[in-house]
């Protein structure tokens, strides 16, 4: 959580990073996830992508430093808490699998959003060792 | 990363590295295409009225000559939209969704403020980018409301509003002909002036007036209200006589197959089958 109060994602400088396609030995996987370029994906980012995907989290930092402020520290690490327990997801990671009990401690269990409309996933992953290996820290 | 892990559905943003080096190479990309629509409301004794022109364009080619503006959000809201037609049509049926699942969790009727804040929160959520400008209208337990949302997600609440191309038009009318607590006929016939202004003064607006008169007891959605561009019948028959082709052989098959079916008759003294 960070002590900000404010509405619409920053303009933060362009990330990019290799840890979610890296292999063993701690390289970009080419044979899995295919050619990449990080410059590329830096030099090159539409500020409207990273305004959607930091939106909630935006949001829902905003709601915890009120909160904070209201009611002091323990309102939102009360909430944080909640949130952690119940995002612990003990089935296998390659599944889609819904989650009403997150649903409901964000807000979004009576609404319906794009995401609910069409699926997130195009295809269940084929690969379910290496998700499993990256859920277990293997 | 998202490029290798597709987060959430909606935008999407694969191509856009793709693009912008074609685009770099001198390809051309193409331009946003203007949109053309009239759409009005104005408030009235007891309630409001809505009014939408029915020409849908594709650059300059009239796609559709009869299509629905006017959009069911609930039972006594209704929203007008223009822009990107697509746009106007998600994002109304998503908020009507929303404020019926709002409407049973909160077990009253829904408001019009609450249609109007959902729909400008996701309009601000993408800066524009959800091409829709639309008239909201309906009443609710606290009155008639009449609202305009810009496609950047600012709203105005007005006594009578218009919106899309054909807006200045219709302005015009609505500026000389409404006062407070008109008739509903009356209301009516302002309305259906004003998105006639913009369908014959206006290019990207044409076809048919619809027209919805929303009170608190009901709501009457008035299609194709007024047609004033009627398609003339044609004055000639272009159609080949009966017999104008010659023919040497007629052979008529029949297809119907009868069959004949004879019920076969119980073995007198025989076993009967055990079906207890």
């Amino acid at each position: 959580m960070e002590n900000s109060l404010r509405l619409v994602p920053s303009k933060q400088p362009a990330k990019a990073s290799i840890s979610d396609t890296a292999n063993s030995f701690g390289l970009h996987d080419t044979l899995i996830y295919g050619p990449r370029n990080l410059t590329d994906e830096i030099k090159s980012t539409n500020p409207l992508q990273a305004r959607l995907e930091n939106w909630d989290e935006t949001q829902r930092n905003l709601k915890l430093t009120m909160h904070r402020n209201i009611y002091g520290l323990h309102a939102p690490v009360r909430q944080l808490m909640e949130r952690k327990i119940v995002s612990y997801n003990p089935h296998m990671p390659a599944m889609p699998r819904s989650n009403i009990h997150l649903d409901i401690l964000e807000g979004r269990d009576e609404t319906l959003d794009v995401a609910d409309l069409f699926s997130s996933e195009p295809y269940p992953t084929t690969d379910i060792h290496s998700e499993m290996e990256r859920k277990l820290r293997m | 990363m998202s490029a290798f892990h597709s987060t959430k559905p909606g935008f999407d943003f694969s191509n856009a590295n793709r693009n912008a080096f074609l685009e770099g190479k001198g390809v051309k990309m193409p331009k946003a295409t203007s949109t053309g629509t009239t759409i009005v409301g104005c408030l009235f004794k007891d309630g409001i009225v809505l009014g939408a022109d029915t020409r849908a364009t594709a650059g300059e080619i009239v796609a559709d000559k009869n299509c629905e503006k006017i959009h069911y959000i609930s039972e006594s809201i209704r929203c007008c939209g223009a822009g990107t037609a697509a746009d106007t049509e998600f994002i109304t049926a998503l908020i009507s969704s929303n404020i019926e699942l709002h409407a049973l969790s909160t077990g009253r009727k829904p408001r019009v403020v609450t249609a109007m804040t959902m729909l400008k929160q996701r309009l601000f959520q993408h800066q524009g980018h959800i091409g829709a400008a639309l008239v909201l209208g309906g009443v609710d337990a606290t009155g008639a409301h009449l609202f305009t949302v810009a496609p950047h997600g600012s709203t105005d609440k007005l006594p009578y509003v218009t919106m899309g191309s054909g807006s200045l038009a219709a302005m015009a009318v609505f500026e000389s002909g409404w006062r407070p607590n008109l008739e509903r006929a009356e209301a009516l016939q302002l309305v259906v002036a004003a998105i006639s202004a913009g369908i014959f003064n206006d290019l990207g607006s044409g076809s048919n007036v619809d027209a919805c008169v929303i009170t608190a007891t009901e709501t009457e959605m008035l299609r194709n209200y007024v047609m004033p561009n009627v398609r003339v019948e044609k004055e000639r028959k272009y159609g080949f006589r009966r017999g104008t082709t010659a023919w040497t052989r007629e052979k008529v098959r029949d297809l119907i197959v009868s069959e004949e079916i004879r019920p076969i008759a119980v073995i007198a003294g025989g076993e009967e089958m055990d079906t207890s």
